[in-house]
């Protein structure tokens, strides 16, 4: 994966994330996790150093275009980023439910970490019975998600050139 | 391997611990930058989709053209006879205003902006505005639409402002009923689900003479110095005695459909014109 994919991934995942309207209530109103999509996609498929920076730079970018303070995102995408790539010998890593698997967990944990930090800070009102629905909200769209990105973006590796499985 | 997988993880921590604590103005300035960078992104995607709802929209409405321009002709016709009479009444307000010597009321000025983006952390109800301190926008403006109060500036940028919708938690309003001149607080209940309340009203005074009533108009009481007096919030809904039993609570149904958001405007009474500086005369 050529940087300037991962580049013009992240950047499209972010615009996405943001135009995109609010999920339903039931689901805490938690956004489509596109930017964590690309994190699993690299965990999973490439190299631990271009998933730190692709988790870093994820991280700032969602936190620079929303109110969180800079760096508590790239923090859960770091988190979730190891924990994928600690598994990326064990399990099938272009496979669907792999990818499913992992989205809904990162989902949880990633919401999970946010509301965590931005609850110590006191920088949101939301009552935990709406963090519960978020951080479910989040695991379910992450399950729904995630295979479709990577599946886009496996595509667009193999349409450049670019074999994954050559990197590690 | 397993060395640089360790020097990996060090750098990535200590880069990241760097970022964490970055003084509040620098990473403000950052934040700035990067919205800026983005908007035009940011509004060529919003503007794509828009136009996609629309034609689908019209797609499916070819069949109910002709019934809803009847109604909008309709409409039209009785908002023109309500504008004659309204200015007729304006005349005699400004007629008796002069006599008792008041004070004119200036119209408010208005600034169109158009929605490009959500919060995308999905943590807070906010929208991304395409216009920011280049058109003389700054925190704390109020934020409407045709229908009613949507919200306040709390964040700007050069070329982009947020609003932070009166349903978010941290949004609170000092407003009053106008039909019984009761104050009281209205304050966001968070993303609501079909049945619940997206607004409350608290602190409402319940020893008035004319006591709140469900259906009542709530508008801004322009205490606090934030928003301007008069800015219509929404109705009254399931009025009750709060726990204490000192005061009354009520839901608002706002007047305005905060998920469907493509345009608003700004009560610009207290925007700066734009700073002028020789960079900004680039070419």
């Amino acid at each position: 994966m050529t940087q300037l994919v991962l580049i013009f991934a992240l950047l499209t995942g972010v615009v996405l994330q943001a135009v995109l309207p609010p999920t339903w209530a039931w689901l805490g109103a938690a956004p489509a996790p596109i930017l964590l999509g690309i994190v699993l996609y690299v965990a999973l498929a490439h190299s631990q150093l271009r998933m730190l920076g692709c988790a870093l730079a994820a991280g700032l970018l969602q936190d620079a275009l929303g109110q969180i303070p800079l760096g508590y995102s790239s923090f859960g995408f770091c988190l979730a980023g190891l924990a994928a790539h600690r598994f990326q010998d064990e399990v099938f890593e272009h496979a669907g439910v792999t990818h499913a698997v992992f989205g809904a967990a990162a989902g949880g944990l990633v919401t999970l970490s946010l509301y965590g930090l931005l609850g110590k800070d006191g920088s949101i009102g939301l009552s935990p019975v709406w963090a519960v629905k978020k951080i479910a909200g989040a695991a379910l769209l992450g399950a729904l998600v995630t295979p479709v990105e990577c599946w886009l973006l496996a595509r667009l590796e193999l349409r450049l050139g670019s074999r994954p499985q050559e990197e590690r | 391997m397993r060395d640089r997988t360790l020097i990996n993880l060090i750098v990535f921590g200590a880069i990241l611990l760097l970022v964490l604590n970055l003084p509040l103005p620098v990473a403000g300035r950052l934040k700035a930058l990067t919205r800026d960078t983005l908007a035009p992104l940011q509004k060529a995607v919003s503007g794509f989709s828009r136009q996609a709802r629309e034609s689908l929209k019209l797609l499916r409405g070819v069949g109910g053209l002709i019934e809803e321009n009847r109604k909008q002709a309709e409409e039209v016709a009785r908002l023109r006879i309500r504008v004659g009479d309204l200015q007729a009444l304006e005349a005699e307000n400004l007629q008796l205003r002069e006599l008792l010597r008041f004070r004119q009321k200036e119209a408010r000025a208005l600034m169109a902006c158009e929605v490009v983006g959500r919060d995308v952390s999905g943590w807070w109800s906010m929208l991304r505005l395409d216009k920011g301190a280049r058109d003389g926008l700054q925190p704390d403006l109020a934020v409407i639409t045709a229908e009613g109060l949507i919200g306040r500036i709390t964040n700007v940028s050069a070329r982009t402002s947020d609003v932070l919708l009166i349903s978010d938690p941290n949004c609170r309003i000092s407003a009053f009923v106008e039909r019984s001149g009761a104050f009281g607080i209205v304050s966001g209940c968070g993303p609501a689900a079909q049945g619940l309340p997206v607004c409350r009203m608290e602190f409402i005074d319940k020893s008035r003479k004319n006591p709140v009533a469900e259906g009542d108009e709530v508008v801004t009481s322009g205490l606090g110095g934030v928003f301007s007096q008069g800015l219509p919030i929404g109705k009254l809904e399931h009025v009750h005695t709060n726990a204490s039993g000192l005061y009354l609570e009520a839901d608002v149904v706002l007047r305005a459909d905060l998920g469907a958001l493509d345009n608003v405007f700004i009560v610009a009474d207290r925007v700066q014109p734009p700073p002028r500086s020789p960079e900004d005369e680039g070419p």
